[in-house]
């Protein structure tokens, strides 16, 4: 309705359509100018790619990051639930005696496993998980003592469960110390937290950049149209219809740089995923890259899409406003 | 229709555009706004347009005060109001179809609809023809037809225009201001600053002529002044 002049109708309401028909017509409307916004894109397709590409990489590496933290969260969990109980044996006990006791403590109820590390073996296993190779080699005497491990059945597996079996099996005249392996699980988890911490941080400061590079493509996109402005806000055209085609570029790029984001981090997973499994096979532990899954792809799309809108809006909000027929 | 009251505009660095300016163009009226370069026509028509608010004085159109509209109503004011470009301010990359349907598109018709307004605006200004040709091919003259075609699509109760015969030669200029004329006949009030004096003196319209900023005449006698104000 005119403000001016009452009774003068304007738009929808001279055309004799239905509340049905209006919104139809709305949707359409909003399809049309996100296609008209996505072939603006395909015009300029250099130019929309390196925008895309730049959103699209910003966001592979915190993503990437995320999921490899993440991933490192789950293995630890599946440790804990397995606690194993070190127990380190007296020098004096021989090999027989040893195997004697493991033999006693493989008909305990509490316990689901136990297996004997002679002191040999415990050698060769430092040497290929330390590194040092060759260096051991000057040792004269092995420094290393036998090892028992004992692995709890599940319900004796929780923390105040396995710390009573310990001190059980501190009774074994034959055991010099036992250790449960607790300590070094909370210092990795320690660790996982300022991982996630750092991740957080690198995020939200890549994510800032990405809004600010939008904004400043969707900047030199409406001055590129800057005639086309004047003309339509001569004619009556609100900011909002101004803004809108804007904004639906802001989404798009928003979309396209999530799905190269998307693209790169299972690609880098899928990389590193080789060198991890060896790496993770050291420890009998079965590694495989869980995460980019179905729900991972829509919260990296979804945050994409609103950075990208973010951006245009901040973008539009200002510049549109400034334009103004002179 | 148009009704200024005391309206002086002074520009950031002091320069005086208008001086209390009064005047009124009542609703079905054409009149014609005269003056040399820098006398303050297109300032007055901008004042109209609020594409430039008034130092002091008020503008008032149809009764309704332009300083009581806010900046986001400005649009919904636009669309009341045709306006003519002695520079066209047509989108170059843009059919003439595209170009003349485009406030329709901004107040969201149907297809159906803008396809029939388009189609009988084109035909008001003689180029139904040319609908699917970009304004570029166009002559000055068929450019400035198509502006027309464009501010009258909605049909606006007032129409302005700023030296739309600027750059056309007198033959042209005729044929542009029988249009307004057609468009006044059915009932749109139309407002022209030009400054070709010699067009003006052809016919028989009210005239406005402004100096430096001042309104020297209004175009109507004394007793006809008596008798409005």
């Amino acid at each position: 309705m005119s403000i001016l002049f009452k009774g003068r109708k304007q738009g929808a309401s001279i055309d004799k359509v239905g509340p049905f028909q209006r919104l139809v017509m709305f949707f359409t409307d909003h399809l049309r100018q996100a296609v008209n916004s996505l072939g603006e894109l395909y015009r300029t397709p250099f130019a929309s790619l390196m925008t895309v590409g730049v959103l699209g990489f910003s966001l592979t590496l915190p993503g990437t990051l995320y999921i490899l933290v993440k991933n490192t969260e789950q293995i630890s969990e599946q440790w804990q639930q397995a606690s194993e109980i070190s127990l380190f044996l007296n020098d004096s006990v021989s090999e027989a005696n040893a195997q004697q006791l493991v033999t006693r403590l493989s008909v305990w109820d509490e316990i689901a496993s136990v297996t004997y590390i002679s002191p040999e073996e415990a050698l060769e296993e430092f040497k290929a998980l330390s590194g040092l190779g060759d260096a051991i080699e000057y040792l004269n005497e092995n420094p290393l003592p036998a090892v028992v491990l004992v692995v709890p059945t599940s319900k004796h597996a929780t923390p105040t469960a396995a710390a009573i079996l310990l001190d059980k099996l501190r009774q074994e005249r034959e055991v010099e110390m036992g250790k449960l392996d607790i300590e070094w699980l909370e210092r990795l988890y320690a660790l996982l937290d300022i991982a996630k911490e750092l991740v957080f941080l690198l995020a939200v400061l890549l994510f800032f950049a990405v809004v600010l590079i939008i904004g400043n493509t969707i900047r030199l996109n409406i001055l590129n149209r800057r005639d086309e402005i004047l003309v339509m806000k001569l004619v009556g055209a609100t900011d909002a219809f101004i803004q809108r085609p804007f904004l639906y570029t802001g989404f798009w790029f928003g979309l396209l740089g999530g799905v190269i984001a998307w693209v790169t981090v299972s690609a880098i997973l899928w990389w590193i995923g080789w060198s991890l499994e060896d790496f993770m096979a050291l420890y009998q532990v079965k590694f495989d890259i869980t995460g980019l899954d179905a729900k991972a792809l829509g919260i990296m799309l979804l945050l994409s899409i609103g950075l990208g809108l973010l951006g245009s809006m901040l973008s539009v909000k200002r510049h549109v406003k400034e334009i103004e027929p002179e | 229709m148009i009704k200024f009251e005391q309206v002086s505009k002074t520009y950031p660095g002091g320069q005086n555009a208008l001086s209390k300016v009064s005047f009124h163009v009542e609703q079905g009226e054409m009149a014609f706004l005269t003056g040399h370069s820098g006398a303050g026509k297109s300032t007055l028509l901008k004042l109209i347009s609020i594409m430039e608010r008034p130092t002091v004085g008020d503008v008032l159109i149809n009764g309704h005060n332009l300083n009581n509209i806010t900046r986001k109503q400005i649009a919904y004011i636009r669309r009341d109001i045709g306006m003519i470009f002695q520079s066209h301010q047509l989108l170059m990359d843009k059919s003439v179809f595209d170009n003349v349907s485009l406030p329709l598109v901004i107040e969201g018709h149907t297809r159906k609809t803008i396809a029939k307004r388009v189609d009988a605006a084109l035909e008001m200004v003689g180029l139904k023809d040319k609908a699917r040709n970009l304004p570029i091919t166009l002559s000055g003259g068929e450019q400035q037809r198509v502006g027309i075609a464009r501010a009258v699509v909605n049909r606006p109760p007032l129409l302005l225009a700023d030296e739309p015969t600027g750059n056309l030669d007198p033959k042209l200029s005729m044929e542009i201001i029988r249009l307004f004329e057609d468009f006044n006949q059915a009932g749109v009030s139309v407002f022209i600053a030009t400054h070709d004096l010699g067009l003006i003196a052809r016919m028989k319209y009210r005239t406005l002529t402004l100096k430096n900023g001042r309104m020297i005449t209004d175009g109507l006698s004394q007793a006809e002044e008596d008798l409005l104000l």
